[in-house]
């Protein structure tokens, strides 16, 4: 069972929503982590969320969020922020039961993770396709850096791998045609 | 005077939907459903490699995601007439039952029973009281006054705090709600239990899926999973083991918590069995094949018609030609150009957005017809058609389920009720528990067929030059899911999913005909214009998922629910 979860939330299919599990994959590819860290390009599971926040101590969630701030610009939460905020203001999952609703859900069951911390980023464009903005790709690696500052400081830096791993971004790659034509 | 309510966003689903209702004398006198996201899905796929279908397929929906995945690469096996091995029809089995439990128990308890419960009820409730109720309704071994006391004491903690969270949306206090204090409370424990067996159905998925949301072991042919007893990482005795386990321990919830819990809120509701027919044509489609042809299924396949199950007329394989041939999407009513009936293999998917008119397009929802007319899908569909063939285990769940609603509601509770809101609710606890006996099938003729030393379970595929077409489906939780697929020279030249909310929540179409939603609604009473809870107990019945359905580009959505109350000007 994993003490820490790190979860890329958003649809690879809608534009900038991409970010979540664009940023997980990279740094996955980039970075070996300890046995107790479990890494999760997640899409956008609402609700199923729950099953995954039960068994995580601490998570990291990687997002995109509305905010009054420039396209790019990462913001940072905690479970506080997450819990205070009015349901139309932080924009944690364009789904409804969002990330709110599960913490709340958990923390009445006694189930929910003890710390969160949101990285999230402010999207340009948000429209069905396969392409993300110049500013949010511009984001990545200071998200990526997010990720293994707050690992970090939860005890468990992870490694740079000598040779980076492909990140399996299936979702940009075009037809390899097996047929001829 | 009449009054028009929009409640947009339906909350507590998946999905941007919009439902307006026009009330006149406290009852429904018309409606409009109305997905607000466009989907785009056909868009992104044209060009695509088939064999990498399945994994944008299942990011439509993020919920959903085993389903769509399953029913692409369904569509481009059949199109290519490829067969997969036995094993990989068992384990994609085994994940699509664990699937749809692990769905229909977060339907139930999570997104719909604050429709039915009263949370501040359960605060006046007496524990030893519900304990002693409980004993009655079920064998159940997580009922004790003790359990149920803490559960009281930590609902009093978080209203007391404030933070109501989850429940905010709520109606409580409605006068719609009639449940005594001890079922509410009853309800309310198990509502928190069901987050511990929706786990662990979810854990089977994710050990034979590789993870979830977003399983991984799929291929174009069958299925990636290393089988290998001896073997650490891959499909081993041990694993396979644990899977059984995990599903006797789901199998348990659902008989003695689930399945009683509907029972009892449907006897307890007797009107809920009279209002929200709606749409009486029902259709499912014939899922977990037994072989690696796919021939022989364990959950029936079929149509009835008005209602009438002797009209019932079975689908007997995927590859029928009365389902094939049989179904059209209309445009009239939604927001894409023209106003054409297309079969699916002909669809085009040029958007063509004109705001919201009453009479002209309302919603990025198509209509999905067959044989021209609307049908309602999901497990109340597969229910009926599964009775009307005299399916033994839909029998005889259904049989016993309404004997014990009508000792429990004092007046007899048949068949005929199930055409209702709360009937959609019985016949989806009813189907999980028809699927979590099967688990225990499938699961068997797996580790025997591995057992005898068959490992396959991948066919490669080839793909010929020219056009070929093909079409996938699945009875998913919420209904007959079907893609279809036309490949040319290996690559894919259009697609379209054609989805159970689609068929449910779909609009009006070229001839008027009221799509499911809309119609069971039609007749609804509405105490209280201002709290139109009797319209999301309706709506939530038929597990509305719309994210497929249409697709978020709306990030910036409203995340409350807004009831907007009008008197109506054009009736």
């Amino acid at each position: 069972m994993p003490d820490i979860a790190i979860l890329g939330l958003g649809n690879v299919l809608i534009g900038d929503d991409a970010f979540g599990p664009h940023v997980v994959r990279r740094f996955d590819a980039e970075y070996e982590v300890d046995p107790q860290v479990e890494v999760l390009d997640f899409g956008t599971p609402g609700f199923d969320l729950a099953p995954f926040l039960m068994d995580a101590q601490r998570v990291i969630i990687v997002d995109t969020v509305k905010a009054e701030a420039a396209p790019g610009t990462i913001c940072h939460y905690d479970k506080a922020d997450i819990l205070r905020r009015p349901l139309t203001r932080a924009r944690v999952n364009p789904h409804d039961p969002g990330l709110k609703d599960t913490l709340l859900l958990l923390d009445l069951q006694g189930a929910a993770p003890a710390e969160v911390h949101f990285i999230g980023v402010v999207p340009a464009s948000v429209k069905t396709g396969i392409a993300i903005s110049d500013a949010v790709r511009a984001a990545v690696p200071g998200a990526i850096a997010a990720v293994v500052e707050s690992l970090a400081r939860m005890g468990h830096p992870p490694r740079r791998r000598a040779v980076p791993a492909d990140p399996g971004l299936w979702w940009e790659r075009t037809a390899v045609v097996s047929a001829e034509c | 005077m009449a009054k028009r309510i929009t409640v947009d966003p339906v909350t507590r689903i998946e999905g941007h939907l919009r439902i307006d209702v026009e009330v006149d004398g406290g009852r429904v006198r018309n409606s409009w459903s109305s997905g607000q996201m466009w989907r785009g899905i056909e868009v992104i796929l044209q060009g695509k490699d088939p064999r990498d279908a399945w994994l944008f397929t299942q990011r439509i929906c993020g919920v959903c995601t085993t389903v769509h995945a399953i029913a692409s690469v369904r569509a481009v096996e059949h199109a290519l007439r490829l067969e997969i091995p036995v094993n990989a029809q068992y384990i994609r089995n085994l994940i699509l039952i664990a699937h749809s439990l692990h769905d229909h128990i977060v339907h139930f308890y999570h997104l719909s029973a604050l429709d039915w419960v009263d949370i501040t009820g359960a605060l006046q409730a007496d524990p030893k009281a519900a304990a002693r109720l409980a004993e009655t309704l079920s064998p159940w071994h997580r009922n004790s006054w003790q359990e149920l006391q803490q559960v009281k004491q930590r609902l009093q903690g978080v209203v007391d705090s404030g933070q109501l969270g989850i429940f905010n949306n709520g109606y409580w206090g409605h006068p719609a709600m009639k449940l005594p204090p001890e079922v509410n409370l009853l309800a309310v424990s198990h509502y928190l239990q069901a987050l511990e067996y929706q786990r662990k159905a979810n854990m089977i998925v994710a050990m034979l899926g590789g993870k979830t949301p977003n399983i991984q072991n799929l291929a174009v042919g069958g299925v990636a999973n290393a089988v290998n007893l001896d073997n650490q990482s891959a499909l081993n005795m041990e694993k396979i083991f644990k899977i059984n386990s995990l599903f006797r321990e789901v199998e348990q919830f659902v008989n003695q918590v689930y399945l009683p819990d509907v029972i009892a809120i449907g006897a307890l509701y007797p009107d809920w069995l009279g209002y929200g027919a709606g749409v009486t044509n029902y259709m499912a489609v014939p899922d977990l094949p037994l072989d690696a042809a796919a021939t022989r299924f364990d959950l029936p396949g079929g149509t009835i018609m008005g209602g009438r199950l002797e009209t019932q007329r079975s689908i007997e394989v995927w590859d029928d030609p009365y389902f094939r041939e049989n179904v059209t999407e209309s445009v009239a009513h939604a927001w894409y150009e023209g106003d054409w009936t297309r079969h699916p293999y002909e669809e085009e998917t040029v958007p063509h957005y004109t705001d919201f008119q009453d009479r002209g397009k309302y919603t990025w929802i198509k209509a999905p017809r067959f044989d021209g007319k609307p049908m309602q899908v999901g497990p109340l569909a597969q229910v009926l058609v599964g009775y009307a063939q005299g399916h033994e285990p839909i029998r005889r769940w259904t049989d016993q389920s309404l004997a014990t609603a009508s000792s429990i509601a004092g007046t007899r509770v048949g068949l005929n009720h199930l055409h209702s809101t709360l009937g959609r609710h019985l016949a989806r606890g009813i189907r999980a528990a028809v699927l979590a006996e099967s688990a225990n099938k499938h699961w068997q003729m797996l580790a025997d067929n591995i057992g005898s030393g068959d490992f396959e379970v991948y066919n490669e595929p080839e793909f010929p030059r020219g056009e070929i077409r093909g079409y996938g489906v699945h009875e998913a939780p919420r209904g007959v899911l079907s893609h279809w697929a036309v490949i040319k020279n290996g690559k894919i030249d259009n697609y379209q999913c054609v989805v159970p909310s689609t068929w449910n929540a779909g609009p009006r179409d070229l001839q008027g005909q009221l799509g499911p939603y809309e119609a069971s609604l039609v007749g609804n009473p509405v105490a209280d214009a201002e709290l139109p809870l009797e319209v999301l107990r309706t709506v939530h019945s038929f597990d509305p998922c719309i994210a497929c359905a249409i697709h978020t580009q709306d990030v910036e959505g409203e995340e409350i629910a807004t009831v907007r109350t009008l008197a109506a000007k054009n009736i």
